[in-house]
């Protein structure tokens, strides 16, 4: 089982959370054109190594997170709030 | 073979309270309390236990550990029936029933041994190739033949049958964490525990065996032991007896499984049978031992023969003297003191050494001992005797510069072989860790990844005691900032093993085993070689060698062996399968836990479920939320209560719980915005105290969800989900705050459990709130219109009320804080008796609301565009929302898409159900053009009706003859397509 290290809960089993989606996606403005709105949706890198992923901390506080991921070993490099103001804060108060 | 109970020193003379009693096969014997199944029928003279699992061949006690492969008996009766448990590590109990398996009528008199002759048969793939038919005229090719056999083959393989009954015990989940994990409590492990303990880490050992010591539990001096014990013990190390660690996965965590001793369980309802405990360490150390392997030779599976390392138990540990006859064959110097400890305990002892020399130290030791030593020998057939299964002589071998040659018979009632050690990896190997063939010792060995997990003693290779216990202290001399290295010194044999994995010769015949549990032999694996399967995994699968319960313990290797001699290459090049979980069986029951019957899932309650169940409703699972289905009266059947339900609110008032319907607080000051870019339309516009109906898209353009969103600030907005999506919704909003748009300030809460939600609909609904709310002006047409939101008091209590409808009629929600949500229903119910009235369920609501054609998640399926529910005004042209760009993707604004229509049968008096298809007249084949999603009888229109979908939709369906098919039902109607609004279309009622 993964352990995820959620930056406002710690250490937390893989159950707590839920597993979102590439954490490297840009989505484009919500009137971008349809071309770059497919790619965003539907196009996919099946990464064999280091992936950045979203899990959400979902029976916890409910945090969006980035978690780098290794594909292959599953361990786990970073996790960092998706929120970019809130990961600022997170490591000012280091 | 006779065993007999030796009485010296160390195990005195059988005094009454160390005397138990169990019974096999219904008949009762003595044992000594300590004894394990095993050693119990050992000492009885019980030497064939079991039946084999294809071949029915009988079988003995092979080993005193988890890789035995002959003593699988079944234990307890009734619905505690236990069957496959391994006699060699279970305690015996006092007053223990312990039954025999696969054999009928007896265990010594098997009907199935008849398989035995007809082994041809039941070869490597046998069950694969009776698909194909049978040579030469491929008879019955197919099912058929399968389906003839298939029941004398289900009677006939396996092992033992476990209980229909339900279980009655209960299993617990138990969640461990500690610093160091220690698994296996033999000399390393004990070492390693103890060395953990003094730097001050929390240990936690835990010991598969009912009692700790592992190999030191084999030995005659036991003094080493109690002291190590002592010291774990002042230590504060955790000891854990009866665990098995079955899994190693990610994060060093891992899977124990504790059974729970049925002696301390005397009330055994009060406690659980096993506790499955999922341990985090932050250091995993495998003190795992190594298993003593076997060679294959024919009937290497007689009853009599046993490794040496378990005579060596048997005596030591038990008290048993297997035999009095004994002959060891061995390719390596661990037999030796077996040899001599058996020896001195009165028996014949002849050693078959496979090797030519063996060292100085080894020959001094034995010498003047009286053992037999016959260098450069071994065993090729193994004999049973004249009037019993057990052997009684065997066919002996020597080496000659062309290879082995007959040497002659030798008489013996035991046979003990030691052909060398496989270190216990599977853990290591659970993780994929690197694996390696260690030439010089014959075994493949692990490091584990040498960061947080690590093996030590014989698990890694070692096989002297002293540089076991050295291996353990070892670990801990390396502090955090060093990195540890294992040093690679394997072995520790005066002088190396000679690998042997088979001794055949052409001239003698017969089975041999290389994997006794699943009946494998030497000739499957040939079989399979020749059949083209050279992949070790493709072997293994193909032949079942190491599968299921025994997990390549006692064959891997001779198999892998086998198969590098069929290729011609090395052992290393073959390489080793991968070893799953779990270790050792485990029993469903201890991984489900609690988690079954009405535990298996969480149930969600609504406020009002008291007030509702004390209202004779008849409740449904609707997601994990328990919901009113409908509220019999007397007798009366779900589709009388329904219907007089949804009559009676249409005609006067119907009170229903709505409470499970996602309910998510919004509030910051860019929430107007937030909202207007999550619905297809416009929110801008929305005043305070209103409420407005939206539709919310999946970036991908289809419709994700509805609901109805309720301004009660400028910058507060109440938004309602379905209770089917009021999760994925909430998630989703989240992901947008958090992930995409973290610069608009907007924070969202979920108060759906925080809120009663009731909806109290018909005509008299706004007389019957008048006699509830403390100001009845407050809830006036003109206070509060069609779609007004305010808050109201009710009984001074400040609830959220929105003038909504879902059911077509005048119609409000009303959202009272939990805690007094029962009261106040209990109110709302009582001033609801001076009307016609009634309480209506989920099923009631889903009539009302399909007679006004609106749409739930029947509809709303995740492939329906807004267009294809007839809402596709309800997008804005003006502003960007989710999914907007891709809403307008070519196929999903194709005219011919379904869409959504009411369905009328032609003949008002017939009924139809969901599922069924839409086809036009006489085109019943092929591809349907519709289908159906929602079915009610409609008491308003006094006929069944339907919504679905068609292609095109009402308009260009026009003129069509349409047929409702039901296949499966042989249901055939010709309906009418009509608009969705199938009940008042103007919508006139809504406003009383
Ligand atoms: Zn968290």
């Amino acid at each position: 089982m993964l352990q995820i290290k959620c930056p406002f809960c710690g250490k937390r089993d893989q159950t707590e959370f839920s597993y979102g989606g590439d954490g490297q996606i840009t989505y484009p403005a919500l009137n971008a054109d349809e071309d770059s709105w497919h790619d965003a949706v539907f196009l996919r890198q099946n990464i064999y190594g280091r992936q950045i992923e979203t899990w959400q901390h979902s029976h916890g506080c409910r945090s969006w997170l980035l978690v780098e991921r290794d594909t292959v070993t599953h361990e786990i490099f970073s996790v960092e709030l998706a929120h970019g103001d809130w990961q600022k804060q997170v490591e000012k108060n280091k | 073979m006779k065993s007999e109970r030796i009485n010296n020193v160390l195990h005195p003379p059988e005094i009454t309270e160390d005397l138990i009693h169990f019974y096999w096969n219904r008949k009762k014997y003595f044992a000594r309390k300590g004894d394990s199944i095993a050693a119990g029928l050992l000492a009885n003279n019980l030497n064939i236990i079991g039946r084999s699992f294809k071949y029915h061949r009988p079988r003995g006690v092979m080993s005193a550990g988890v890789e035995e492969a002959g003593a699988l008996v079944t234990i307890g009766f009734g619905a505690r029936t236990e069957p496959n448990i391994r006699a060699s590590t279970t305690e015996l109990i006092d007053g223990l029933h312990i039954y025999s398996q696969n054999a009928w009528p007896s265990v010594k008199h098997d009907f199935g041994s008849i398989l035995n002759f007809l082994g041809r048969f039941f070869a490597a793939g046998f069950y694969y190739k009776m698909f194909m038919g049978v040579p030469p005229f491929e008879w019955g090719r197919g099912t058929r033949i399968w389906m003839f056999f298939e029941r004398f083959i289900r009677k006939a393989a396996g092992l033992g049958k476990s209980s229909r009954l339900p279980d009655p015990d209960y299993y617990e989940h138990l969640h461990t964490h500690t610093d160091i994990l220690v698994i296996g409590s033999g000399p390393s492990g004990l070492q390693a525990a103890i060395s953990a303990a003094k730097t001050g880490k929390d240990v936690l050992i835990v010991e598969q065996d009912y009692i700790i010591g592992g190999s030191f539990l084999n030995q005659q001096d036991k003094k080493e032991l109690e002291e190590q014990e002592k010291l774990l013990k002042k230590l504060g190390v955790t000891i854990l007896t009866h665990t098995t660690a079955f899994g190693l996965y990610d994060n060093t965590t891992v899977g124990l499984i504790e059974i729970i001793p049925s002696e301390g369980r005397k009330d055994l309802d009060k406690k659980p049978r096993q506790r499955f405990n999922i341990c985090r360490a932050n250091n995993v150390i495998l003190a795992t031992g190594a298993i003593e392997r076997v060679y294959a030779f024919i009937n290497n599976d007689l009853p009599g023969i046993m490794s040496v390392n378990s005579a060596r138990a048997y005596l030591n540990r038990y008290g048993i003297l297997i035999s009095k006859n004994i002959v060891i064959c061995t390719n390596n110097d661990s037999a030796y003191e077996t040899a001599i400890e058996l020896k001195n305990a009165g028996a014949k002892v002849t050693i078959l050494e496979i090797r030519e020399q063996i060292g100085d130290i080894l020959l001094r030791q034995i010498s003047g001992t009286g053992i037999n030593l016959l260098l450069g020998s071994g065993v090729a057939k193994a004999e049973k005797g004249f009037n019993n299964s057990t052997i009684s002589r065997i066919k002996i071998v020597e080496m000659t510069d062309k290879g082995w040659r007959y040497a002659g018979t030798l008489f013996c009632d035991c046979l003990l072989i030691s052909a060398g050690w496989s270190p216990v990896i599977h853990l290591a190997s659970h993780q994929n860790f690197p694996i390696n063939w260690n030439e010089e010792n014959a075994c493949f060995t692990s490091f584990g990844d040498a960061k947080s997990v690590f093996l030590v003693g014989s698990a890694a290779g070692i096989w002297q005691q002293k540089q076991c216990i050295n291996s353990a202290k070892e670990l801990f001399k390396y502090n955090s900032k060093q990195k540890y290295k294992p040093s690679l010194i394997t072995g520790g044999w005066e002088k190396p093993i000679a690998p042997l994995y088979e001794i055949r010769l052409a001239s003698i015949k017969g089975k041999a085993f290389v994997d006794p549990q699943n009946d494998v032999t030497t000739s499957d694996i040939r079989l399979a070689h020749q059949e083209g399967f050279i992949s070790v995994e493709h072997m293994k699968r193909y032949t079942t060698l190491g599968m299921a319960t025994d997990q390549g313990k006692m064959g891997n290797i001779i198999g892998i062996a086998l198969m590098a001699d069929a290729l011609n290459c090395s052992i290393s090049q073959v390489g080793v399968t991968r070893f799953r979980p779990p270790y050792t069986s485990i029993s469903l029951g201890a991984l489900a836990g609690r988690n079954r019957q009405s535990h298996f899932k969480l149930i969600r309650r609504t406020p009002f479920n008291k007030f509702s169940l004390n209202n004779n409703a008849v409740m449904i699972n609707s997601g994990l939320w328990q919901r009113p289905w409908y509220y019999p009266v007397q007798s009366e059947t779900l589709d009388s209560a329904y219907i007089r339900e949804a009559t009676i609110t249409r005609k006067s008032v119907g009170i229903c719980d709505i409470s499970s319907l996602g309910k998510i607080m919004i509030q910051g000051p860019d929430t107007t915005e937030f909202v207007n870019r999550i619905y297809t339309n416009s929110f801008n516009s929305l005043p305070v105290g209103k409420a407005r109906y939206g539709i919310m898209l999946r970036d991908d353009g289809f419709v994700f969800d509805d609901g109805t969103t309720w301004r009660l600030a400028n910058h507060c907005y109440l938004m309602t989900t379905t209770t089917n999506n009021a999760s994925s919704v909430m998630t989703k909003l989240e992901e947008l705050l958090q992930v995409r748009w973290s610069n608009l300030n907007v924070q969202i809460t979920s108060v759906t459990d925080q809120w009663g939600g009731c909806a109290i609909a018909g005509p008299n609904s706004r007389n019957l709130l008048s006699k509830i709310v403390d100001n009845p002006v407050e809830i006036s047409n003109e206070s509060l219109p069609f779609m007004g939101v305010k808050q109201i008091s009710i009984q001074t209590v400040i609830c959220n009320i929105a003038r909504i409808s879902f059911s077509g009629e005048l119609a409000y929600e009303i959202y009272i804080p939990s805690d007094y949500a029962h009261s106040i229903m209990e109110l709302i119910w009582s001033r609801a008796q001076e009307f016609d009235s009634c309480l209506y369920g989920l099923e009631a609501l889903g009539t009302m609301r399909i007679e006004k054609g609106h749409v739930t998640s029947a509809e709303i399926d995740g492939r329906v565009t807004i267009e294809d529910i007839g809402l596709g005004r309800m997008a804005s042209m003006n502003k960007d929302f989710v999914g907007g760009v891709l809403k307008n993707r070519k196929a999903l604004t194709h005219s011919h898409r379904p869409q959504l229509v009411g369905i009328f049968p032609k003949h008002k008096n017939k009924s139809f159900k969901v599922g069924a298809l839409l086809n036009e007249a006489g085109r019943l084949n092929g591809h349907p053009i519709g289908w159906v999603t929602s079915v009610t009888f409609s008491p308003a229109l006094g006929h069944w009706i339907a919504l679905g979908f068609i292609e095109g939709g009402l308009n260009l369906i026009k003129g069509k003859n349409i047929v409702l098919s039901d296949e499966l039902r042989s249901t055939f109607l010709d309906v009418d397509i009509v608009s969705p609004h199938m009940f008042d279309p103007e919508g006139s009622r809504l406003y009383g």
